[in-house]
């Protein structure tokens, strides 16, 4: 896909459009900003470190929404001693 | 430092405002000039998307004049140009979140910290319109070369110089040379004679705005094409250098010049 894209897609900013749009049409929706799930990332990885090895950049933020329903999506992979990721996901 | 503060209008919608705040803001810092964009269509923010910054929001303007947050955090550094800040607006409140006195005090207070201060105005003539005019040094409307924008930049010509904000200065935008010259579009001329109004700059139309601002990075950032190079002309007259207009030329692709004749 990324070959495909870089031969045939390099002026395809129609769909780098479309992307852009939801992501911030989903916060003008919200009523969230979308900088403020950088700062909920950093918070729950606070929280967690506290109690567990957590891998940092692995961390994903989203923010979602579903016939009048919105979640923030975590998943928190884990550094565990023998070298495994295991993953927490948690719905807030 | 004293900052000049530069407001950005048209009056009509859709011109190309936002457009012009972000390349005349992006060419100015690419310059080395320290500026700072403000989005002043409360509402209806557009600057962020323009700019590519849209996902960088934790605090906005209103917050910061709420009292929510200090106004380094609502102040978003962009990292392709030495100093380059913006600063967002209110997606979810109305003009009325900020009024004409707070505008000049939140100008007021980066004043010493910005050679730029470049307000992109709401298009109407209401309360948001003069909520931006109210802490200009100096004044660009943004028109095109088509009756109804030139109308109502005549319009906000006339308020900027009844707020004693004038002389207003013009910028030309999606000007297309081989239809002026087929006479079928008003020409800088037709225009300046319409409005007796200094022009400041002349944009012509240029295919590659459309997918500079799908990818959310301002035309002047990458590249020559003829509105980047017209932009970057802008920047350097604000500065104060003697750039004279060019004059259009009948070029652009192959397809435009095609669909021009059409």
């Amino acid at each position: 896909m990324n070959i495909f894209k870089q031969l045939f897609g390099s002026n395809n900013t129609a769909e780098t459009a479309k992307q852009r749009l939801r992501f911030v049409l989903i916060h003008d929706r919200a009523e969230i900003p979308p900088g403020l799930l950088e700062l909920i990332k950093d918070d729950i990885i606070t929280a967690l470190s506290h109690r567990v090895p957590v891998d940092r950049e692995g961390v994903v933020v989203q923010f979602e929404q579903h016939n009048n329903e919105s979640r923030v999506l975590v998943d928190v992979p884990l550094l565990v001693l023998n070298g495994e990721r295991k993953s927490v996901r948690r719905k807030a | 430092m004293e900052s000049v503060v530069i407001t950005i209008t048209s009056g009509k919608g859709g011109v190309g405002k936002t457009t012009c705040a972000a390349n005349i803001g992006s060419a100015l810092a690419i310059l080395g000039k320290k500026v700072v964009l403000i989005d002043g269509d409360i509402g209806l923010r557009n600057l962020d998307i323009v700019m590519g910054l849209e996902n960088r929001i934790v605090y906005d303007a209103v917050d910061f004049i709420e009292g929510r947050c200090r106004l380094k955090q609502a102040l978003i550094r962009d990292k392709r140009a030495a100093e380059l800040y913006l600063l967002p607006t209110a997606q979810t409140r109305d003009k009325s979140a900020i009024n004409a006195g707070q505008m000049v005090r939140l100008c007021d207070e980066m004043r010493g910290d910005f050679d730029y201060i470049i307000i992109d105005s709401p298009a109407g003539i209401e309360q948001g319109f003069h909520t931006c005019l109210a802490p200009a040094n100096r004044c660009l409307v943004v028109t095109n070369p088509e009756v109804s924008s030139v109308r109502d930049a005549d319009r906000v010509i006339g308020l900027i110089e009844a707020a004693e904000k004038g002389p207003a200065q013009l910028i030309i935008n999606r000007i297309v040379a081989a239809r002026v010259k087929r006479q079928e579009m008003l020409s800088t001329e037709d225009i300046t004679e319409v409005l007796s109004t200094p022009i400041i700059g002349i944009v012509p139309e240029d295919e590659n705005i459309l997918t500079s601002s799908n990818r959310g990075q301002p035309i002047v950032m990458n590249g020559k094409s003829p509105a980047a190079m017209a932009f970057q002309d802008i920047a350097r007259r604000i500065t104060g250098e003697d750039i004279p207009l060019q004059p259009l030329r009948a070029s652009g692709s192959l397809l435009q010049r095609l669909f021009s004749r059409a």
